[in-house]
């Protein structure tokens, strides 16, 4: 059986308040999708993003508002860092920085939405199967 | 508070490599404000380990969990029932929650995650700074409350030295340092100023008296009242 790649969008739901906008074109591509919707992208922490890919996803990615937009002011620019944090992390694990990814989005910005859709198809596609994520018959999820 | 930085990742797999069932430690009190052993960074780095081990072809068995205060005997017991079930035990609290979670479990090896930088406080958001070294002998009340021990690259009593560049240490000089560290001296002066208190440094300090310090081996403080 072929294993698919599994990508975990972490998506704030101001800038993708439409999950099958994002979900689908993914799916059709071949991937494993499943987003999980955030009240803002603020709310993503380190723990989160490591933690998912050690246990279900291959690459993870977070869709967060631009940072004009951002309802915490600061929310976006937060979450840059602590995404860099989180591959350095991926760094000294040696597995690709890219794993994890980041857009940041107004929700209305149809080119914009699926210029990363193609991104993170590729990045997806490049990268393949995770050597650091748990397989599912190592255990549940 | 104790400030503390993890190690890195791969001084600490050599540490635990050898065990199979792994149980984190965290401290939900001052290393959880320095951002490197509360909840959170346990969490981290529960899942970092658990990749690099995968990466390296074995999958082991981490758990983990996290007391307010390792340094406490009372708080450990939860961490005592749950270590039984553990090869070895990862604590990320500072070098005296390590050593208190160590005594408490004689036939497991307990390993520190963090080292232990200094008592410091937190300045800014992402910055902490060293402001005591503990000398047994508190001399704040006469230096405007900053201390020249700690801050002051000389620790000296009596300054400033002669190496002061527009307000800035000359530590600086000898090593890059972000954020530039401030001549302490200058600062006890400016307080002082501000507290119309500047005649204080017309009396030198004298000599201190070290013994109370870290020079006299492990120190004690006894108090009959609080013993059981
Ligand atoms: S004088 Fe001693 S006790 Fe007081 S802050 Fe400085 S090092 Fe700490
Ligand atoms: S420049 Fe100021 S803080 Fe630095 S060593 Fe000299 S007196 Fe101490």
């Amino acid at each position: 059986m072929e294993t698919l790649i599994k990508v975990v969008l972490l998506a704030c739901e101001q800038a993708c308040p439409r999950p099958q906008l994002w979900i689908k074109p993914l799916a059709e591509a071949g991937l494993k999708v499943r987003m999980v919707q955030e009240p803002c992208s603020s709310k993503v922490e380190v723990f989160q993003l490591l933690r998912l890919l050690a246990r279900s996803a291959d690459l993870v990615w977070v869709v967060a508002c631009p940072e004009e937009l951002c309802r915490l002011c600061e929310g976006s620019i937060r979450m840059e860092r602590r995404l860099a944090h989180a591959q350095d992390y991926l760094e000294e694990i040696g597995l690709e920085r890219e794993r994890l990814g980041l857009s940041l989005l107004a929700a209305e910005d149809e080119a914009g939405r699926g210029k990363v859709i193609d991104t993170i198809r590729a990045q997806a596609q490049s990268l393949g199967i995770n050597p650091g994520c748990r397989q599912p018959s190592a255990g549940k999820e | 508070m104790i400030v503390g930085t993890r190690k890195p990742l791969v001084e600490i797999l050599e540490m635990v490599k050898p065990y199979h069932r792994l149980l984190l430690v965290g401290c939900d009190t001052c290393v959880a404000e320095s951002a490197s052993g509360g909840r959170r960074e346990t969490s981290e780095l529960a899942a970092a380990l658990e990749m690099a081990f995968r990466v390296a072809g074995t999958d082991k068995d981490i758990r983990e969990t996290c007391v307010d205060r390792q340094c406490i005997h009372e708080f450990l017991l939860a961490v005592v029932e749950a270590a039984a079930e553990a090869d070895a035990v990862l604590s990320l609290a500072c070098g005296a929650g390590v050593q208190a979670l160590a005594a408490r479990l004689p036939k497991t090896p307990v390993f520190p995650a963090l080292n232990t930088q200094f008592i410091g406080e937190t300045a800014e958001r992402g910055l902490w700074l060293e402001n005591c070294r503990g000398c047994g002998n508190c001399l704040l009340g006469l230096t405007g409350g900053i201390c020249p021990i700690t801050r002051c690259a000389k620790g000296l009593l009596n300054g400033p030295c002669g190496g002061a560049r527009d307000g800035w240490c000359e530590i600086n000089l000898a090593r890059e340092i972000t954020p530039p560290v401030t001549c302490a001296w200058l600062e006890i002066y400016d307080r002082l100023h501000s507290l119309g208190q500047l005649n204080r440094l017309l009396e030198p300090l004298p000599p201190k008296d070290w013994s109370q310090g870290d020079a006299g081996g492990p120190r004690r403080v006894l108090r009959p009242d609080q013993r059981p």
